[in-house]
Parts: C-alpha cells; sequence; structure tokens
C-alpha cells in the first residue's frame, strides 16, 4: 500500500500559504481513499522558517537560511532529503512555481515519475489536462515514489494534535545560484499574462453609443483599469476594438493589438474568463477553446454568448456591473 | 567567451487544428496525427530564437536544435523555420506525441546529449520551452538536467543576460504576475523558456538556403529512436464538452450580479 | 555551382491548399508509375460515378422557363422514372466526365505526400511561408523575384523586425502561382496576353470535408456530380474518401449574376437537399476551403514562356472547362517543363524563350493537355446565355469534340432591383439593405430568405455560421508584421457601386460593408486567398496584392 507524504514550502513568517493548506485538506482525503489513516498524514516543509503545522501525525521539517528562496539546487536538495527521511511512495505538493522548478527532477533522483496539473487525484488516479487544455487523460503510474502537483486543494479544515518533528539534514552542493529579488511586471502594458486567474476581454461595445446616446470612453477606460487592478486580471480584447483605435476613433488608450485575444502567438490559458460588450464574434476570441469557465456581459440576449459560448450570460449594463463590481472587490481586499 | 546551446524542442499540432484522442496498443493518439500540419513547439521555438540572439552576442558560439518527431513532419517543420535562425539539427526519427512518458523522451534527449562530439559542459546551454503544448507538464528538461549533472535549472524564463563577468541573469515568471531574478555563476544551466521579450524573427531566404546545406543531410541520417518501457498508462483521454449549456440571467439586479460575479472571481 | 531548385510558396504550408479532388491520374500516374491510393492518406480509387440533377425542394432557386418544364414533367413521372430525394439520378453519363480509373484525393494531403518525397530527396529547396511580391524585370526578361516585406504595419509602414524583401535572382522564374497569383497577374499586366485571349470567366470553388455519419453506406471512391441546386448555374461534387471522409463543394460561377452571390451559404443548402443531406445529416465538418478558378480555359493561356521565364499549372491556362478538371492537367504541364529544361541542361543549351519554345512548349502542344483543352475550350460560353444554352453548349462541344458549341459573351453583373424584379419589391430591397447595414452583415442571407429559401438550421457541428466555418474548418490564421494585401483603390468607384458584391462574395467575410467612408472594410486574418474579390469586382477596383496566412485546415 502506498504511503502519503505533503510536501510544502513555508512563506517567509513559517506559516504555510492558502495554497499548501488546500493541498494538505486534499491529501487527507487521499489518505482516506488509499485505506490509510488519514490523521497519520505526514508532512515535509521545507523554509527559512518552519513552524509545525497540527493535526497532522508527523513533520519532516528542512529549516534554514540557503531555503529562504526559491532555488532549483536548494529545493531539490531539501524535497530529495525529506522524501528519504520519510520513505513515502506518493508525494503530492501545491503546482507552485517553486515546486513545478524542482521536483520533477526530484523524482528522478528517486527513481521515481512526477505529474503535474493535476485537477484530480484520488490515490491511484490522477486527471490532468495535456495539449493546452484541449483534452483531459485520467492515467496511472506504476513507478514509485510518484510526486503529484495539484493545481487546487479543498477547503482547509484546521485540526489539533501535535505532529512528530523530524528535522532533516541537507548535503548541499556548492551553490551557483543567487536570489536576487522579485520585480514586477510593468503595468503600464497590459499584456496578456497567462498566468493570471482570469482573464477580461473588452468588447467594441464599450466605446460605442450608450442608451444615453453618447459614448463614455474614458468612463470605460477607467472602469476597465480599475477592474485590472483589483483582480489582477490580465486583458484582452476582441479584434473590432483594437481595430478602431487604428481608425482614430475614441478609444481605451492603452490597448494595442497585443491585448488582442486570439492573435497568434497571445493564446491565453487563463482557468477563468470574463468577457464584457462583446458580441460573440467567435472567430477573434479564439483564446476562449482554452478558457475553462466563461461568463459574459452583454445588454443582447441573442449574443453569441448565449448559444453554448459562457456558462453563464448576464444581460445587464457592463458599465453599471462593473462599477458595482469594482466596489465589492476593492473593499474585500481592504 | 563562446558558448553551446542545445535547444530542446519537440513539435506540436498547429495551434487551431482540431484535435481528437483515439485509443490504440500503445494507449492514446491523436487520431490522424501523421495528417495534421505541425509547427515547432511555440515555446520552445522562443527558446531558439534566444538561443540564435544569444548565439549572435558571443562569436564563435554553436548552436543546435535537438528535436524528438517522426521524421517526415520535422522535416516539414524545418521548412518554416529554417529560415528564422541558424542552427544545426539533432534529429531523433521517435513519436512526438504528448501521451508519450516525459521521463523516456528526456533520457533519449540526455544521451543525444551526452553523445555529442566535443561537448563543452562548462559553456552549455540546454534550452528548452517551459512546457510543451502537447504534454504541457513542464517535466522533461529536469530530468534531461538531473542526467547530466546539472543542477541550476530556471523555468518560466523570459530573460537572459550575461553580465560582465560571465555571470547570468535570469529573469522567471512567478505567482502574481511577476518574475524572479536569479543570479547564476555561469553555464552549464538549463533554461525552460515561456515567450520571451524577442519578436518572431522574419523568414531570411540567406539562412534558409545556408541552413539547407546541414539541415536536409542531418533529417536524412536521422536514427530511428526506441522509446523506454514504462509505469505510465492512462485510462481515458476525451475532449471536454465545448458546447456549454449557458444560463442566461436577465432582469437581476445590478448589485446581485456584481455579487455574483464577485463571488465567481473570488472563488 | 550545381543547379538549385528553390521553391517559394505563400501559404503557410504545403497542405493548405483547396481542390476536388477526382481525377484520372493519367499525368500523375506517369510521374509515380506504382502508385497505389493507399499510400496516400485520405486517396481512394474511384469506384462509382454518378450525374445527378437535383430539383429544388423549396422553389427558392431560378430556374429557367425550360427547366421549370422539366421539373415538372419529372415530378410528374417521378415513381415511374426513378425520381427520388428530388433528385434524378441522370442514366447515362457522358464520356468526358468520366473519372474511371482514376481516384479522389484531398490535394492538400496529395501535396503533402509529395512534398514529404521531394524533402527527402534533398534535391530541391521548398519554403512555404513566403509570399513572392513581384516579378523582377530586366526589360521584358524576369530576372527572379522579389519577395514580400516582413516586419510592417497593416499599411506597409515598417514595424519592429522589418525586413525588406528581399530579391531573389535566378536562370528561370517558374511561374506556378495559380489563376489569381501576384506574379502571373503582373506578369500578364506587363506583357500582355496573347492575342485572342482573356481571363473573362472564373467561379470560385467552396469546399467542405466531413466525417460522415458512424451507420454511413457510402463506399470510398463514390464520385456523385450534381447539377441544378441550390441554382442552376452552381454545379457541385460529392466525394467519399476511405474512413468515412467525405469531400463536398459548390462552384459559384461569375456567369450567375445574382448580386447578393455567395459560396458558403449555397454550399450549406447544397448539403441541405434531400439527395446529400441522407448521407450527411448527423456528420461533422473537418475542413472547409474555397478557391478561385479560372473558367476561360486555354482561352486563359497566357504567354507560357519568355526571356527568364516558363509558366505551368492552372495559371497557365491548363483546366480543362469541359470535363472540370486541373489537377492532372497542371501536374502535367510542371513534368513538361521539368522534363524540358533537363533536356535543355544537358545539353548545355541555356534556358532562353526560344529553347523553352522547341521544348517546353512544343511538347506541351502535342499532348493530350492541349488536345483535350481545344475541344474544351468554348463548352462554357454557352452560359452567358442562359442555364439551358449552357448544357446543351457543353453537351454539343463534348459531342463534336469541341467543333461545335454555343457561343456568349459575358454580361455584367445585375442589379438588384433587375435581378429580383417579381421576387422582391424595390421597396423590399431597400428594407433589406438598410437591415443589414444595420446589422453590419452581408446582404445575401436577408435576401435569400426573403425569396423563400429556409434558414440554415445550425447544428455547431456541420451546419454552422460563416464565422464558425473559418475557425473550425478551415483553421483560418494569418501571421502579424504583413501589410493588407487587399486594397480599394478609389473611394469614388466604391461610392459610387450599388452591389457590393466583393462584401456579398467574399468567401471568408473578410470585406465588410463599409462603416464610415466609401471602402469597405478588409480583415486580413480572415482571408483564405481565394481571390474572388478580384473578379467580383467589376470596376476592377480590387487590388488583391500578395500576403500571408489564410487556410491551416490540411485535408481540403
Amino acid at each position: 500500500m502506498d504511503t502519503l507524504l505533503v510536501l510544502a514550502h513555508t512563506e517567509a513568517d513559517g506559516t504555510l500559504s492558502g495554497a499548501a493548506l488546500e493541498v494538505i485538506e486534499a491529501a487527507r482525503s487521499v489518505t482516506t481513499r488509499i485505506g490509510a489513516d488519514p490523521n497519520a498524514l505526514a508532512v515535509g516543509l521545507v523554509g527559512e522558517k518552519v513552524r509545525p503545522l497540527s493535526g497532522v501525525a508527523s513533520v519532516y521539517a528542512v529549516e534554514g537560511p540557503e531555503f529562504a528562496a526559491p532555488r532549483y539546487a536548494t529545493d531539490a536538495a531539501a524535497a530529495e532529503a525529506i522524501c528519504r527521511a520519510s520513505s513515502t511512495s506518493v508525494v503530492v505538493a501545491p503546482g507552485t512555481s517553486r515546486w513545478m522548478r524542482a521536483l520533477p527532477g526530484v523524482a528522478q533522483r528517486l527513481n521515481g515519475r512526477a505529474d503535474t496539473h493535476v485537477m484530480a487525484f484520488d490515490g491511484t488516479r490522477a486527471t490532468r489536462w495535456c495539449y493546452r487544455q484541449r483534452i483531459e487523460a485520467v492515467l496511472t503510474r506504476a513507478e514509485r515514489p510518484w510526486f503529484v502537483l495539484l493545481d487546487a486543494g479543498l477547503p482547509y479544515q484546521p485540526r489539533q494534535g501535535e505532529p512528530a518533528i523530524h528535522r532533516v539534514s541537507v548535503n548541499l552542493p556548492p551553490l551557483r545560484t543567487r536570489f536576487g529579488g522579485f520585480v514586477e511586471t510593468k503595468s503600464g502594458q497590459q499584456t496578456i499574462r497567462p498566468d493570471a486567474d482570469l482573464l477580461l476581454v473588452a468588447g467594441a461595445g464599450w466605446t460605442k453609443k450608450q442608451k444615453d446616446g453618447q459614448t463614455h470612453v474614458p468612463e470605460a477606460a477607467k472602469l476597465i483599469l480599475d477592474f485590472l487592478a483589483v483582480t489582477r486580471a490580465s486583458l484582452g480584447s476582441s479584434k473590432s476594438l483594437v481595430d478602431l483605435s487604428g481608425e482614430g476613433q475614441a478609444v481605451l488608450p492603452f490597448l494595442s493589438h497585443l491585448n488582442q485575444v486570439g492573435q497568434t502567438g497571445a493564446t491565453p490559458r487563463h482557468p477563468k474568463g470574463l468577457s464584457t460588450c462583446c458580441h460573440g464574434e467567435e472567430p477573434h476570441v479564439v483564446g476562449w477553446r482554452f478558457i475553462r469557465e466563461r461568463r459574459a456581459i452583454n445588454l443582447d440576449p441573442n449574443c453569441g454568448w448565449a448559444r453554448g459560448k459562457a456558462d453563464v450570460l448576464y444581460v445587464a449594463d457592463a458599465f453599471e456591473v462593473l462599477a458595482k463590481l469594482n466596489e465589492l472587490l476593492g473593499a474585500q481586499s481592504q | 567567451m563562446s558558448y553551446q546551446i542545445i535547444v530542446c524542442a519537440g513539435i506540436v499540432p498547429d495551434p487551431l487544428q482540431t484535435l481528437e484522442p483515439v485509443s490504440g496498443p500503445a494507449g492514446p493518439a491523436l487520431k490522424n496525427e501523421a495528417m495534421l500540419p505541425h509547427v515547432l513547439d511555440p515555446w520552445a521555438a522562443c527558446g531558439l530564437y534566444e538561443a540564435a540572439h544569444l548565439a549572435s552576442q558571443f562569436p564563435g558560439s554553436k548552436l543546435w536544435l535537438l528535436s524528438l518527431a517522426p521524421k517526415a513532419k520535422l522535416q516539414q517543420v524545418i521548412m518554416s523555420i529554417a529560415q528564422k535562425a541558424a542552427f544545426e539539427l539533432l534529429p531523433l526519427d521517435g513519436p512526438s506525441s504528448g501521451f508519450t512518458d516525459s521521463a523516456a523522451v528526456a533520457g533519449l534527449l540526455a544521451d543525444a546529449i551526452a553523445a555529442l562530439p566535443g561537448l563543452d559542459r562548462k559553456n552549455l546551454f540546454v534550452f528548452g520551452g517551459w512546457e510543451s503544448a502537447s504534454r504541457s507538464s513542464s517535466t522533461t528538461l529536469q530530468i534531461v538536467g538531473e542526467r547530466l549533472g546539472i543542477l541550476d535549472q530556471f523555468f518560466g524564463v523570459d530573460q537572459l543576460r550575461v553580465l560582465e563577468n560571465g555571470a547570468l541573469e535570469i529573469l522567471e515568471r512567478v505567482e502574481g504576475g511577476r518574475h524572479q531574478i536569479s543570479v547564476c555563476d555561469g553555464p552549464p544551466v538549463i533554461l525552460g523558456w515561456a515567450t520571451g521579450n524577442l519578436p518572431e524573427p522574419p523568414n531570411n531566404p540567406q539562412v534558409g538556403m545556408a541552413n539547407m546545406r546541414v539541415l536536409m543531410p542531418a533529417l536524412q541520417r536521422a536514427k530511428p529512436v526506441q522509446m523506454a518501457p514504462t509505469g505510465l498508462s492512462y485510462e481515458s483521454a476525451v475532449v471536454p464538452k465545448q458546447q456549454r449549456a449557458t444560463r442566461i440571467v436577465k432582469d437581476m439586479p445590478v448589485d446581485e450580479v456584481a455579487r455574483e460575479l464577485a463571488a465567481w472571481i473570488r472563488g | 555551382m550545381p543547379w538549385q531548385v528553390v521553391c517559394y510558396e505563400r501559404a503557410d504550408g504545403l497542405a493548405f491548399g483547396v481542390s476536388g479532388v477526382a481525377t484520372r491520374a493519367r499525368g500523375i500516374r506517369v510521374s509515380f508509375p506504382h502508385l497505389s491510393a493507399s499510400q496516400i492518406p485520405m486517396a481512394a480509387p474511384v469506384a462509382s460515378e454518378k450525374l445527378v440533377y437535383l430539383l429544388d425542394p423549396h422553389g427558392a432557386s431560378r430556374r429557367p422557363f425550360l427547366m421549370r418544364a422539366a421539373d415538372r414533367i419529372l415530378r410528374l413521372f417521378g415513381g415511374l422514372i426513378g425520381l427520388e430525394h428530388s433528385a434524378f439520378e441522370i442514366p447515362w453519363t457522358p464520356s468526358f466526365l468520366h473519372k474511371k480509373g482514376g481516384l479522389v484525393l484531398s490535394i492538400g494531403q496529395f501535396n503533402q505526400w509529395v512534398g514529404e518525397q521531394l524533402m527527402a530527396s534533398g534535391a530541391v529547396q521548398i519554403w512555404p511561408g513566403m509570399p513572392v511580391a513581384e516579378p523582377l524585370m530586366d526589360g521584358r526578361r524576369v530576372a527572379g523575384v522579389r519577395l514580400l516585406d516582413q516586419g510592417v504595419a497593416p499599411d506597409g509602414a515598417p514595424g519592429p523586425g522589418f525586413l525588406p524583401g528581399m530579391d531573389i535572382r535566378a536562370e528561370l522564374t517558374v511561374i506556378a502561382d495559380g489563376p489569381v497569383g501576384v506574379l502571373g497577374r503582373k506578369l500578364d499586366d506587363l506583357l500582355g496576353m496573347p492575342p485572342g485571349h482573356h481571363k473573362r470567366d472564373w467561379a470560385v470553388g467552396a469546399k467542405m470535408v466531413i466525417d460522415l455519419p458512424e451507420e454511413t453506406s457510402l463506399e470510398p471512391g463514390t464520385v456523385i456530380h450534381t447539377l441544378g441546386y441550390p441554382e442552376p448555374e452552381i454545379f457541385g461534387f460529392f466525394y467519399v474518401h476511405p474512413e468515412r471522409i467525405a469531400s463536398a463543394g459548390v462552384f459559384v460561377p461569375s456567369w450567375f449574376a445574382n448580386p447578393v452571390r455567395t459560396s458558403y451559404r449555397y454550399l450549406q443548402h447544397f448539403l441541405l437537399h434531400p439527395y446529400l443531406w441522407r448521407y450527411v445529416k448527423g456528420g461533422r465538418m473537418r475542413s472547409w476551403g474555397a478557391k478561385s478558378l479560372q473558367e476561360s480555359g486555354r482561352r486563359g493561356e497566357p504567354h507560357l514562356v519568355g526571356d527568364g521565364f516558363a509558366r505551368i499549372g492552372e495559371g497557365s491556362g491548363s483546366t480543362n472547362v469541359l470535363t472540370g478538371s486541373g489537377v492532372d492537367e497542371a501536374w502535367t504541364t510542371g513534368v513538361q517543363l521539368a522534363e524540358a529544361v533537363l533536356a535543355l541542361l544537358r545539353e548545355d543549351k541555356p534556358l532562353s524563350k526560344q529553347n523553352l519554345e522547341a521544348t517546353y512548349v512544343r511538347q506541351r502542344r502535342a499532348s493530350w493537355v492541349e488536345k483535350e483543352g481545344r475541344i474544351a475550350q468554348r463548352a462554357r460560353d454557352g452560359f452567358h446565355r442562359g442555364v439551358v444554352s449552357g448544357l446543351v453548349g457543353m453537351a454539343l462541344a463534348g459531342a463534336t469534340r469541341g467543333l461545335l458549341s454555343i457561343p456568349g459573351s459575358p454580361h455584367p453583373v445585375r442589379r438588384m432591383e433587375e435581378y429580383f424584379a417579381g421576387r422582391l419589391s424595390p421597396e423590399q430591397i431597400a428594407a433589406l439593405r438598410r437591415d443589414s447595414a444595420l446589422r453590419g452583415v452581408p446582404l445575401h442571407d436577408a435576401v435569400m430568405e426573403a425569396c423563400g429559401w429556409p434558414a440554415v438550421p445550425y447544428d455547431g457541428r456541420l451546419l454552422m455560421t460563416h464565422q464558425d466555418a473559418l475557425l473550425l474548418g478551415g483553421k483560418v490564421q494569418a501571421p502579424p508584421g504583413y501589410a493588407d494585401h487587399v486594397l480599394f483603390l478609389y473611394p469614388s468607384l466604391c461610392e459610387a457601386c450599388n452591389s457590393k458584391i466583393c462584401v456579398e462574395m467574399c468567401s471568408g467575410e473578410a470585406i465588410t460593408a463599409p462603416k464610415d467612408g466609401a471602402q469597405p472594410g478588409f480583415d486580413r486574418e480572415k482571408c483564405v486567398f481565394c481571390g474572388a474579390c478580384l473578379w467580383n469586382c467589376e470596376q476592377g477596383n480590387i487590388a488583391f496584392r500578395a500576403g500571408a496566412g489564410g487556410l491551416h485546415s490540411a485535408e481540403n
């Protein structure tokens, strides 16, 4: 029978992120499925500071300043040491950039295998997307240890109980890479960021005459920019809107062809997409094929989105909805 | 300074093609895969153009394209990219399917790199795509790196700068739309590229004609390779439902629409 | 230096061509003596052929009196003569239409297969995605080609990554870019056509490749040619490939004087005809594409050779307009030129106009391509007088081996009020114009439905909107960095134009009705390079230049 370990790296203060906790919860449900004791969960923690987690049976900790920053050599060494110390056969981890970088290499060191972008895992079967989210596959592996990197977990339920702590020592190779900090992508560019969670598509309707017979382009621009700021979403636009900027019309000043969803090379892979003021001009919103959850706001109940192209169509005024939405999301994030 | 840059790149069906998984004796495959037009894996192609850019900055550098793919399809892809950059070809005649085990692929790639005559590890860059448009797993390059003993690996790379002392400053995409900056002492390194910042090079006939002299003979010499046996098996591979049952929401007050959307966005 | 053969192909890949195809493959078999259909994906030997006259189940088409009379008679005696599914299978197929011993092919897959053989040989270089902008001229001598500028904005202004089109000089430039190819047309402009030759007659062919339903009874190699529906001027075809795949298509010719003619909608009605619908219902669209055909036949032949150039293929007038075949003829002319060039090179003779005339042209004139082309050349002229004259004219030409035919000259396209007189009042037409302008859509759907055509029942799998077909069927793409290749030259001419047939006819809905100002809009990302705009504008006001992108479906 397989044994399970959850691998997580800690944040700067030694605690675990929401994503990591959700994966721990998911792992708990997996242990039940594979017939193991969910309370016997083992967790491996890596970071500069490691605080023990309650409600699990054992914690394998690799702690130290070298493990503060994401880096292949140190993360891989730490994960390898934990896996060897715990002799686990199945390792579940959140699909963070840090683990995505290192864990496939760790699997190789231990003669195991890694699967990533896993949406569902029951202990023996993993469901993942391939061909850029166009095919959904369910697979099993005979090799062990099996590293399963999950895209999402389950809502975390804190539990009681002090774990047994195993401090794992790591033999590090000479380190040739230094961490140099993070840098924000310049927000002025507003390009499509394939790693964002949400894609907002702005259609030509934003620049057209509204019900008062006037255009409201500056207001449209502000609503869209505020939405992007508060959601950190990517911005895409339909072709007709980008074209207008070439014809000297009053347009959203920050749009360029880089924002045109569907232009070859800019196919987004966001999990969620929200289309506004766009009539479902299918051919040039081609990136929507690869977006999983789609909603649309449009005043026309017969637009293309209504006929099977969106999960939900809100027949409503996008100006009004976005104004309210920005308010709500802004308040929530404070 | 001159470098050896090996770009690992698979081939994938051209982006808008209709993909239909079918099950075969060896597991799932794409229906009529040989009939579909193919392109070089997009992010790996970005890696190729970045490699060409790097090579151009350091005269004497050499650039190879290492590709595991069916020979006839690789030939077609070469026609589309051989006018964009000058490179030598290391072709391995084998499957390009996204359903193969990345460990098996990585083993073949690593062996091919290790066997390269005159391999200079101290000046070696191994480039590839962050993840492929086929398997889309981002697991192959790490295994290549481990097999070659390269412990400095970077993924989601958008920028590489060679500093004055030969150190490498590398920007990787991480969560929250940010980039992580790392500084590495120098090659050997593994870089899994995202899009980078360079525009796709135009088609240059002179580059193409010069390339043809080396690429076609190399392609003709490509040896068929055997994929190592694997414990990977697929229970199913399906296309998710395309036509959605749209819920049309009319006459809902704006505030409620906003609340529902906020919950969806946050949830 | 050894001789180099370099081929520049405009499309992004070798597999992106469009054609029917059911071919007798005579020339092709000479090149591939051991050819078997099983070697080429989607190829099947021709197994059966039928010529079918389709009646109109809706009464919406415009049928001449004689045809309506024939329809009435057919319906009257329906039971006796085997009239079923609103169609009459003509018991006798004229010999000139026979494809016996031939092959059903996908031109895309055939070209891809040939390309693989060629590239493996290492003898030639083939570069797809390389549009040629114009010939390099040295007086009247062709010195090579100039490639298209890359890294420019849609208006042609240089942008990042600008690379001006390179000049490629060659001893011999072989022009094989088809009837709407830029190089061929430029040369026609510069050198003129031979006396009496013209390119007045055209058609646009549009097709779909379909996955037939699982329970289909159709055998691979089934060849069906149709006439009579959706309009009498529109011929159709239905060919069955292996593995339950079928190619179905229609030809919309320049002598079909309907000012809101369109290919896509007529293709859908063709499929919906009971005779075909019983086969395709429940099927799925795999591919879609369209292209222009030169219907002037041998009279469309330009100067075949000159100083520094030679012309082959469909753009050289090789298509047989009686049999409606072009692939094998085009192939054969290519072989003829190649053999001529090889012979001259072996004898160390220059590739001069004289020498090419003595070899290539002479061989072509003595071949079946020429002989059969002469028989065919006036076969379709009767269509300019009407459908019945056209059909009789074709039969006459076929029966007398080209000696007799019914003559005719092209008419301009009718004005809407004239063409639809008796069906739609001027007020109705004006209302339809207003409504379509408001919705920003072409006129044809509204006009056809006002004339009694039923709405197309979209199922999102086989029957879908034109735009969906572009993506799902044609996989149409265009790379950035190239200029718009369709331009409307004189605004005053567009302003004065009553019918905007370019908008109606555009295979990809890339040309849209003018919004502000007189000139129609053009979206290069939807253009499939069919070239229909070129010959549909009766003012000649559309420049159809070299461009990149287009179809990416590999099965047409």
